[in-house]
């Protein structure tokens, strides 16, 4: 699949509403709570099994993006994108993350969307990170997370969207996942 | 304490600087004059204004400027001040202002060109000096604003070489982005990116041309890129742009650098895009081209394959990838860089995509190469703050390089011949006499002293 596959459904606005058992709603909190640990703790391999095989991650660069296709984005990645990343992180002689880049994120506000046309479940959540390298940085936003059901129960990444509130800001290296 | 000519003359040799160029502040405001008041500086694309009232805001050096279409279709650039109070008459970003611009503090208005064009209340004005015809009622226009082929220009001196005389021999670079497009025209379109570098600007100029850190800063990407393309059995374009950097210094020393006056030049391209495993899209470029040019033509301008251009103090424009990485100092250690990609008009649409992926991939604040490249940066300009020595080496090929008819060629694609090149143009910029800022700065003591 090419990287600006334009047959990719980025839309996070649902197309029919979905309805989940108090249990099934708690299971998708603690997804995105053990997402949010995976990242924090950078085991980043363990965060790279989470996603579908076609999933991709996006960081828009403007308010209110339509699509990556057309525009910059801040991340427009996909497995192998994601991959190269955390190759790139974890080699010895990755000179900018000595020392590496730290963060812890508070992830709230979860509220289930709907569903998109091919039924993968809509999440938004809001949350607020604080990285640390040389100097600490606030990043904040919405994220839209687009999840596949597993047979095990269990959910995978199908689209992971992060609206930052200062997308359109001059920025400093983003060298980890947000 | 002011810095003497004989200081300034004596921070560069033939074979290094001291390192006070990028750390002392004072050197940084005589720069903003003595360079940024005089060269000419690109400020934008004329696409990026499209239509009447149109402005995109950003820096000239120190100063705060705005590009703007007026009326009849003409590319102005303004300060962007009021000349009432001072303030800035539009935000920082792009918008329209329509008609006319109107300040927010007291409704002072003034034609697209900057011209006077009315203040409230005017009685209030009765018996005073205001006058709407003097241009100290007007928002300033620079000195001098002239575009080529898009690519808007301008300076803050009255007098110098006219911009196509600056440019010199890197203008074929701008003449072939633009002859990419079978139209012979691009748009800045899809956004822009802004990174800051926690670095005095010249270290990135220098870094453009550098070809000795490329295997060496970069390792942990082109490693991470050659471990994915092992994997996955192929080299796609993404992973064929990180990879290039780890080419071998055999390699690097075959590269041609052309370095030319005014502290310009470029370097041959490192990867051929076409090179990459699934590469449809330099074959429907060339047939786009072939249809308008024929084939021999479409050839001769997609093989002028160079890598980065450096045009000193704008910023490097890349013709493969479609770009123009703009360079904005900030103060003495920091600086912003502009990203703007541009669309070739009437090519398929999948060679805008490749730029987009590039631009994406390489120069998004998230890039897996840049932040490498900008932590060593940064730690030149912490190491430099030491007292663990004063200069700064240039030596590399000293004396190897050859003279042209303009400029110089290098005979070894390592040769440290391009910043030897900004830096001689750094003098003499910097050992110029009354350039245009200064010498405004005199003029107004002297209407002050005779007021």
């Amino acid at each position: 699949m090419q990287l600006l596959d334009r047959n990719f459904d980025v839309s996070v606005a649902p197309v029919a509403g979905a309805e989940l058992s108090g249990e099934a709603l708690r299971g998708v909190e603690r997804f995105l709570f053990d997402e949010a640990q995976l990242l924090d703790e950078r085991r980043f391999s363990e965060w790279l099994a989470l996603w579908t095989e076609h999933g991709r991650y996006w960081v828009p660069r403007f308010h209110g993006q339509a699509n990556p296709f057309e525009q910059i984005s801040l991340f427009w990645e996909d497995a192998m994108l994601r991959e190269v990343r955390v190759r790139r992180l974890e080699n010895a002689r990755n000179w900018s993350q000595q020392p590496p880049t730290r963060t812890a994120r508070v992830v709230g506000n979860i509220a289930v969307q709907g569903l998109d046309a091919a039924g993968h479940l809509i999440v938004r959540s809001v949350f607020q990170l604080t990285e640390w390298r040389k100097a600490q940085r606030q990043l904040a936003g919405a994220a839209f997370h687009k999840l596949a059901a597993t047979e095990a129960g269990g959910w995978q990444i199908v689209l992971k969207r992060v609206d930052l509130v200062n997308c359109d800001d001059v920025h400093g290296n983003l060298e980890v996942f947000i | 304490m002011t810095l003497s000519t004989e200081t300034l003359a004596g921070l560069v040799r033939p074979d290094s600087v001291h390192k006070s160029v990028y750390t002392d502040p004072r050197i940084f405001e005589l720069e903003m004059q003595r360079i940024y008041g005089q060269a000419w500086i690109y400020v934008g694309h004329e696409s990026q204004v499209p239509a009447t009232g149109d402005y995109h805001t950003t820096r000239i050096g120190d100063q705060d400027v705005l590009m703007v279409r007026a009326a009849d279709g003409q590319v102005h650039v303004l300060y962007n001040r009021c000349p009432h109070k001072g303030a800035q008459v539009v935000a920082e970003g792009d918008g329209c202002a329509g008609k006319f611009f109107r300040c927010p503090y007291h409704a002072w208005t003034f034609k697209l060109d900057g011209t006077h064009l009315a203040a409230p209340m005017k009685k209030g004005f009765e018996g005073t000096c205001y006058d709407p015809a003097h241009p100290d009622f007007s928002m300033r226009r620079l000195a001098r604003v002239e575009s080529y082929r898009g690519f808007v220009f301008a300076s803050q001196a009255a007098d110098g070489p006219d911009l196509k005389a600056f440019l010199g021999g890197v203008a074929t670079s701008i003449d072939n982005l633009c002859d990419r497009s079978p139209v012979g025209e691009v748009e800045v379109t899809g956004g822009v990116f802004r990174v800051l570098q926690e670095s005095n600007w010249k270290v990135f100029y220098e870094n453009l041309h550098d070809t000795m850190h490329a295997r060496v800063t970069h390792e942990s990407s082109v490693v991470a890129a050659r471990e994915e393309a092992k994997e996955i059995g192929e080299m796609p374009f993404e992973l064929l742009i990180m990879d290039g950097n780890g080419e071998p210094y055999e390699f690097w020393e075959k590269l041609e650098l052309r370095a030319y006056p005014n502290g310009h030049g470029y370097m041959e391209g490192i990867f051929d895009p076409a090179a990459a495993t699934r590469d449809p899209v330099s074959r429907a470029h060339f047939e786009a081209l072939s249809q308008v040019h024929g084939e021999e033509r479409a050839r001769a301008i997609l093989g002028m394959n160079r890598h980065n251009t450096v045009i000193y103090g704008s910023g490097s424009p890349h013709t493969v990838f479609q770009q123009f990485r703009v360079i904005r100092p900030l103060a003495v250690n920091r600086t912003m860089v502009e990203i703007q990609v541009f669309r070739l008009k009437g090519a398929p649409e999948q060679v805008f995509d490749r730029a987009l992926t590039y631009a994406n991939v390489i120069n998004s604040p998230s890039s897996n190469v840049m932040p490498d490249d900008v932590e060593v940066y940064r730690r030149c300009q912490e190491g430099n703050g030491t007292r663990g020595g004063e200069w700064v080496s240039l030596h590399r090929y000293l004396g190897t390089d050859k003279a042209l008819d303009e400029g110089w060629v290098s005979t070894n694609g390592t040769s440290e011949l391009p910043m030897r090149n900004q830096f001689a143009a750094w003098r003499d910029y910097m050992l110029a006499e009354g350039s245009a800022a200064q010498a405004g700065a005199k003029n107004e003591e002297k209407n002050h002293a005779a007021a």
